[in-house]
C-alpha cells in the first residue's frame, strides 16, 4: 500500500511540476479569469507559496486544500515553492518572486519596522504555542528556577517571543542558540529549551522523557498571548488582487476544516509528503501535531483565520517595550481585512 | 481416555514451550552479545583512533602538514572510518575541514556557512565539554550519507580549542546489526540513546520510529517499558503482545557500552513455538495412530472372544432346553475361552449324569409312591364302607371318616359283628405316620377281626391286641385305642379306653356325656398290661362320638389347639343327630378351624347311634 501511495504522490508531483512549468509563461498574466469558479487549477490565478518548514501536520490545512482541489475551486493555482529561510522569503516577497509567505506575528511586525513590507491576509494560529521545558531532575520546578540557567532558543526570529517573555518576567538566562534538534537538551547541554507544544515537546515524549519528569512553562497560559503563524503578502499584491487574497485565505481555512474533520486521511497525506521528502516520519507524532494544531487554529469555530486586534496590539506593545520598535503601525494597515 | 490424552498434550506443550523458550532466550542472548561485540568493537576502535588523532592534533611539535598527513593515513588505514572532520573554535574564523575517501582517493573540503555550529556533533560537546556519540544524521557537507559521529572536544589549558569528529556510516552499523539475520535465532535491531530504531529488518521503521512512538501509535505501554529499559542501559527479556511490529514476540535487550545504544533481539513466538508445535503435531498424530491401532486390536480381540462365547451361549441354551448331547464348540483362539469350554463340557457331563441319576431316583420314587397309593387303597378298603345300616344291623347307624394327612395314615376305625347280638367297634391311633404306622394299623385291624369271635369282652380283646403288639416288637408299636362291644338286644355297652381320647355320648335332647376314664396306658409298650372296662347302658337315640387326636390337636392360624373344649362346643352346636351329618359337621368345623394352618394330622371320626327313633 505504502510504496504504491508513494509512487502515486511522486507521480502527481512530477505531473504538477510539468504542468506548472508549462503555464509559467502565463503566470504574470493575472487576468480576470480568476473570478470564474469553474476554472481548473492550471488555468487559475497563480499564487506562489513558500512553506515555512518541511512537510508536517503543522501545515495540514494548506496540504488538504491542495489535495482536495479547494484552491482550484476558488480559481487559484497555488504553487508550492522550495523551502527557504524566513528573511530570504520576505525578500522574495518584496522582490515579487514569491506571493505568500507564512510568518510568526512578531517576525512580520519586525519586518515592517522600517516601512510596511507585508500585510496579513489571514491569521492561521490563534495561540502562542511556545513552551519552555526543563527537566525536573535539574532542580527546576518553577519559572523562578530558570534564573541563571542555560536555555536553548532557536536561531531564527522565532526566538523573539521567548526572549521577550523572559525579559517581561524579569528572568535572566544564558542563551544557547540551537537549531531544530532537541538532542542538546536531552544530553543536558542546556537546562531549558524552547519547544512547540505540537512538535518538539512531543518529540521529547517520543525520546523516552515522561510528562511528569518535565517542568513546562506554557507561554500562552502565562499571559504571553501572541499568536504564531499568519499568511502575508506585499501590500501592492493585496491592493491589486484583494479577491484572490481572500479566496486564498478562504480555501486555506476550508483546507483546515477538512483536515480537522478527516484526521486519518489528513495524516495519510502528510505522511506521504514526508516520505516523499525523505524525512523522518512517524504517524503517532503527526496525529499529535494535527490534534494540537486544531486547538491552535480553531479554538472556536468563530475564530478561524482572523487576526484579533488585541492580539496584534499585544504583539506590537511587546516589541515596543522590549526592542525599541521605531514606529507605530495601525492595525488596519497591518491587517487590511480588519478595516472592513 | 480422551481427557487424559488432551491433558497429556497440554502438559507436554507447556513443558516443551518452557524448555524451548529457555533455549531460545539463551540463543537470543548469544546473538545479542555477538552483535554488541561487533558494534562495540567498531565504536571502541573509533574512540581509540580519536584519542590518537587528538594527541596528533594537540602536538605542537608537528606542523599542520604533518598533522594532516597523519590524519589522512589514519583515515586510509581504517575503512570503518567513513570520514573525519577537524573544526577549530568558531571564534577562530577558520572553517572546519572534512576528510573522506572515495574509491581510495583522499578528498578534503571546507565546511561552508555557519550551520555546523548548530549541529549536534559540534554543539553538544561544545556545551557539555565531553566527547559525544551523535544520533544518526546526514553529513550533507561530507559524503552526504547518514552517519553517526564520535565528536571529541580538544582542550588547551582547560579551554576548548577545537573538535575532532569521526564518522561511521550508519549503513555499516545497520548491516552489522541485521546481517546475517538468523531467522530461527531471532532478528536483531539497534536502538539509539533516544529510543530511535536505528537498525531493524523493517526498513519503514528505521529512523522514523522510536520505541516510544511505536508505543503511542499502537497504544502499547510495554513498548514504552522496553524503550525505557533500553535507553537506561539495562538488559533483560520482555514479551510484547499488542499489534505493533513487535507483536507476539520475545525481546532480549542489552546495551552497548561505548555510546549507550542498545541491541535488541526479537523473535516471534510462533517461530519460537514452531518446533514445539511440530513435535506436538507428531506426538498427537502418533498418539491417534496408537489409539486407533489399540482400538482395532481390542475390537478384534473382543470379536475373537465374543464369537466362541456366542456359540457357547447357544450350546448352553440347547443344554438348558434339555439337549444334553448338544456339542460344545471348542475354540483354540483364547486360553480363557478354551478353559471356559472345557468347564462347560465338564458341567454338561455332570449334568447329564445327574439327570440320569435323577431319572432313576424319580422312577424309584414313583414306584414307591405307587406302592403307597396302593397301600392307601388297601387301608381305605380295610375300613368299612359307609352305608346307612352297617352290616345290615337294624338297631344301629354308623358313619366313619378316615382322612390321612398324607397318602396313608396311622389312624384306624372299624366295626364288625362278633356274633348276632354283639357289635364291636374300635378307634385307634398308631403313634407316627406314614407307611410304618399304616402297617401297624393294618395289623391291629386284621388281628382284631381274627380274634374277635373268641372274646366278647372289650378288655380281653385289647389285652390280646397289646400282647401281640408288644411281642411283635415293630418300630411303631405305641397304639392308643378305644374299643367297645354293644349288646344290640339290651343296649349294654362295654368299652375300654387304652390311652385314647374321651368318648362322648350325645343324647336325644342334644346334651352330651363325656367319658374320659382310661382303662390303661397305650398299647404295645408293656406286655402284661392290666386293662379294665366300663359298662354304659345305651338309651334310645344315644349317639357315640369317637375321634382321634387329629380333631383335638387341630391347630388354627394362631397356633391354638382346638382341644376337647373346642370339640365340645362343636358337639353342643350340632343339629339333630344322624351319624353322617354329625361326622361331616365335626370334620367341616375342624377343617374350618384349621384353615390356613400348615399343621396336618390324620383326622378320623366314627359316629354310631343306637336305636334312634329316626331309624327305619
Amino acid at each position: 500500500m505504502r510504496p504504491f501511495r508513494l509512487i502515486l504522490v511522486a507521480g502527481i508531483m512530477v505531473l504538477c511540476i510539468v504542468l506548472l512549468s508549462s503555464c509559467k509563461g502565463r503566470s504574470s498574466d493575472r487576468g480576470d479569469g480568476s473570478s470564474d469558479p469553474d476554472i481548473s487549477s492550471r488555468d487559475g490565478f497563480v499564487i506562489r507559496y513558500c512553506p515555512k518548514w518541511q512537510p508536517q501536520a503543522q501545515f495540514a490545512g494548506i496540504y488538504m486544500a491542495i489535495n482536495k482541489g479547494l484552491y482550484a475551486q476558488y480559481g487559484l493555482d497555488v504553487q508550492v515553492q522550495e523551502l527557504m529561510q524566513a528573511s530570504d522569503a520576505i525578500d522574495s516577497v518584496s522582490e515579487g518572486s514569491l506571493d505568500v509567505v507564512p510568518l510568526d506575528l512578531l517576525a512580520a511586525i519586525i519586518a515592517n519596522s522600517e516601512k510596511t513590507r507585508l500585510v496579513n491576509i489571514g491569521q492561521i494560529s490563534q495561540k502562542n504555542t511556545m513552551l519552555l521545558v526543563a527537566k525536573k531532575s535539574k532542580q527546576i520546578n518553577s519559572l523562578a528556577d530558570f534564573e541563571g540557567k542555560r536555555i536553548g532558543i532557536w536561531r531564527s526570529s522565532s526566538n523573539l517571543i521567548t526572549k521577550a517573555f523572559l525579559k517581561e518576567q524579569g528572568i535572566s538566562m544564558q542563551f544557547v542558540t540551537i537549531d531544530w534538534s532537541i538532542n542538546l537538551f536531552l544530553q543536558g547541554g542546556v537546562d531549558v529549551i524552547n519547544a512547540m507544544r505540537y512538535n518538539e515537546y512531543h518529540q521529547m515524549l517520543q525520546a523516552g522523557l515522561k510528562k511528569e519528569e518535565l517542568f513546562i512553562a506554557d507561554l500562552h497560559e502565562l499571559g504571553c498571548r501572541i499568536p504564531d503563524e499568519g499568511l502575508y503578502v506585499k501590500p501592492e499584491f493585496y491592493q491589486e488582487h484583494p479577491k484572490q487574497c481572500k479566496a486564498f485565505m478562504q480555501a486555506t481555512k476550508d483546507g483546515w476544516l477538512y483536515a480537522f474533520s478527516h484526521p486519518e486521511e489528513t495524516v495519510d497525506v502528510v505522511m506521504d509528503l514526508m516520505h516523499a521528502a525523505k524525512i523522518r516520519a512517524n504517524r503517532a507524532h503527526q496525529i499529535w501535531m494535527l490534534n494540537e494544531m486544531k486547538k491552535n487554529v480553531m479554538p472556536s469555530a468563530a475564530e478561524i483565520g482572523i487576526l484579533k486586534k488585541e492580539d496584534y496590539q499585544r504583539a506590537l506593545n511587546l516589541l515596543k517595550a522590549e526592542m525599541d520598535f521605531p514606529r507605530d503601525i495601525a492595525f488596519e494597515e497591518f491587517y487590511p481585512n480588519g478595516a472592513k | 481416555m480422551l481427557i487424559i490424552f488432551i491433558v497429556a498434550i497440554f502438559v507436554t506443550r507447556s513443558i516443551y514451550s518452557k524448555v524451548m523458550l529457555d533455549i531460545q532466550l539463551s540463543n537470543m542472548q548469544h546473538l545479542a552479545h555477538e552483535r554488541i561485540y561487533l558494534i562495540d568493537g567498531i565504536l571502541s576502535k573509533v574512540e581509540a583512533l580519536a584519542k590518537i588523532a587528538r594527541s596528533v592534533a594537540v602536538d605542537h611539535d608537528l606542523s599542520d602538514t604533518e598533522k594532516e598527513i597523519m590524519l589522512r593515513s589514519l583515515l586510509l588505514d581504517n575503512p570503518e572510518v567513513h570520514s573525519l572532520c577537524t573544526a577549530a573554535k568558531a571564534s577562530d574564523g577558520v572553517p572546519p575541514k572534512v576528510m573522506y575517501t572515495i574509491r581510495h582517493r583522499f578528498l578534503q573540503r571546507e565546511i561552508q556557512g555557519q550551520d555546523y555550529l548548530y549541529q549536534d556533533w559540534y554543539q553538544i560537546p561544545h556545551n557539555t565539554g565531553k566527547p559525544y556519540w551523535t544520533e544518526p544524521w546526514i553529513d550533507s557537507q561530507g559524503k552526504g550519507e547518514m552517519v553517526i559521529s564520535y565528536s571529541m572536544p580538544l582542550y588547551q589549558k582547560g579551554d576548548i580549542t577545537g573538535f575532532l569528529r569521526f564518522d561511521i556510516e550508519l549503513k555499516y552499523l545497520q548491516e552489522l546489526t541485521t546481517n546475517p539475520d538468523h531467522f530461527k535465532l531471532g532478528s536483531s535491531f539497534l536502538v539509539s540513546s533516544t529510543g530511535t530504531l536505528v537498525a531493524h529488518r523493517d526498513l519503514d521503521l528505521v529512523m522514523n520510529q522510536s520505541l516510544f512512538s511505536l508505543a503511542q501509535e499502537y497504544n502499547d505501554p510495554l513498548l514504552s517499558s522496553l524503550g525505557e529499559a533500553m535507553i537506561a542501559g539495562e538488559s533483560g527479556y520482555i514479551k510484547i503482545d499488542g499489534k505493533s511490529p513487535f507483536k507476539n514476540s520475545w525481546v532480549y535487550y542489552q546495551n552497548i557500552m561505548s555510546n549507550r545504544w542498545s541491541v535488541g533481539v526479537s523473535i516471534e513466538e510462533s517461530v519460537l513455538m514452531e518446533d514445539v508445535n511440530l513435535i506436538l503435531l507428531i506426538q498427537t498424530f502418533t498418539s491417534i495412530l496408537i489409539f486407533l491401532l489399540v482400538g482395532i486390536a481390542i475390537y478384534a480381540r473382543a470379536l475373537s472372544v465374543s464369537r466362541p462365547l456366542k456359540k457357547l451361549a447357544k450350546a448352553a441354551d440347547r443344554i438348558g432346553a434339555g439337549d444334553f448331547d448338544a456339542e460344545i464348540p471348542l475354540s483354540d483362539k483364547s486360553q480363557e475361552i478354551v478353559t471356559l469350554s472345557l468347564s462347560f463340557s465338564a458341567m454338561q457331563k455332570s449334568l447329564k449324569e445327574y439327570i440320569q441319576n435323577l431319572r432313576i431316583t424319580t422312577e424309584e420314587k414313583n414306584q414307591i409312591r405307587g406302592d403307597v397309593i396302593y397301600a392307601s387303597e388297601i387301608q381305605t378298603k380295610l375300613v368299612p364302607t359307609n352305608v346307612e345300616h352297617p352290616l345290615e344291623i337294624k338297631e344301629l347307624r354308623a358313619y366313619g371318616i378316615l382322612k390321612p394327612a398324607g397318602d396313608i395314615g396311622g389312624d384306624l376305625y372299624d366295626y364288625f359283628m362278633i356274633d348276632d347280638d354283639h357289635f364291636c367297634f374300635v378307634i385307634a391311633d398308631v403313634l407316627g405316620k406314614g407307611i410304618v404306622a399304616a402297617m401297624a394299623m393294618t395289623m391291629v385291624s386284621t388281628l382284631l377281626l381274627s380274634i374277635a369271635p373268641y372274646y366278647k369282652s372289650s378288655k380281653e380283646l385289647l389285652w390280646e391286641l397289646n400282647k401281640f403288639l408288644s411281642r411283635n416288637n415293630i418300630e411303631s408299636n405305641f397304639v392308643t385305642a378305644l374299643l367297645g362291644v354293644i349288646q344290640l338286644s339290651s343296649g349294654r355297652l362295654e368299652y375300654s379306653n387304652c390311652g385314647h381320647l374321651p368318648l362322648y355320648i350325645r343324647k336325644m335332647d342334644r346334651s352330651f356325656v363325656k367319658y374320659g376314664q382310661t382303662h390303661s396306658t397305650a398299647l404295645g409298650v408293656f406286655e402284661n398290661l392290666e386293662i379294665g372296662s366300663d359298662i354304659i347302658q345305651l338309651n334310645t337315640g344315644d349317639e357315640i362320638i369317637l375321634y382321634t387326636d387329629g380333631v383335638t390337636e387341630a391347630m388354627n392360624i394362631e397356633e391354638e389347639f382346638m382341644g376337647l373344649k373346642g370339640l365340645e362346643e362343636i358337639i353342643q352346636g350340632l343339629p339333630m343327630p344322624n351319624p353322617e351329618n354329625t361326622a361331616k359337621s365335626i370334620l367341616n368345623k375342624v377343617q374350618d378351624f384349621a384353615r390356613g394352618s400348615t399343621h396336618k394330622d390324620d383326622i378320623t371320626l366314627l359316629v354310631i347311634d343306637y336305636k334312634h327313633p329316626g331309624i327305619t
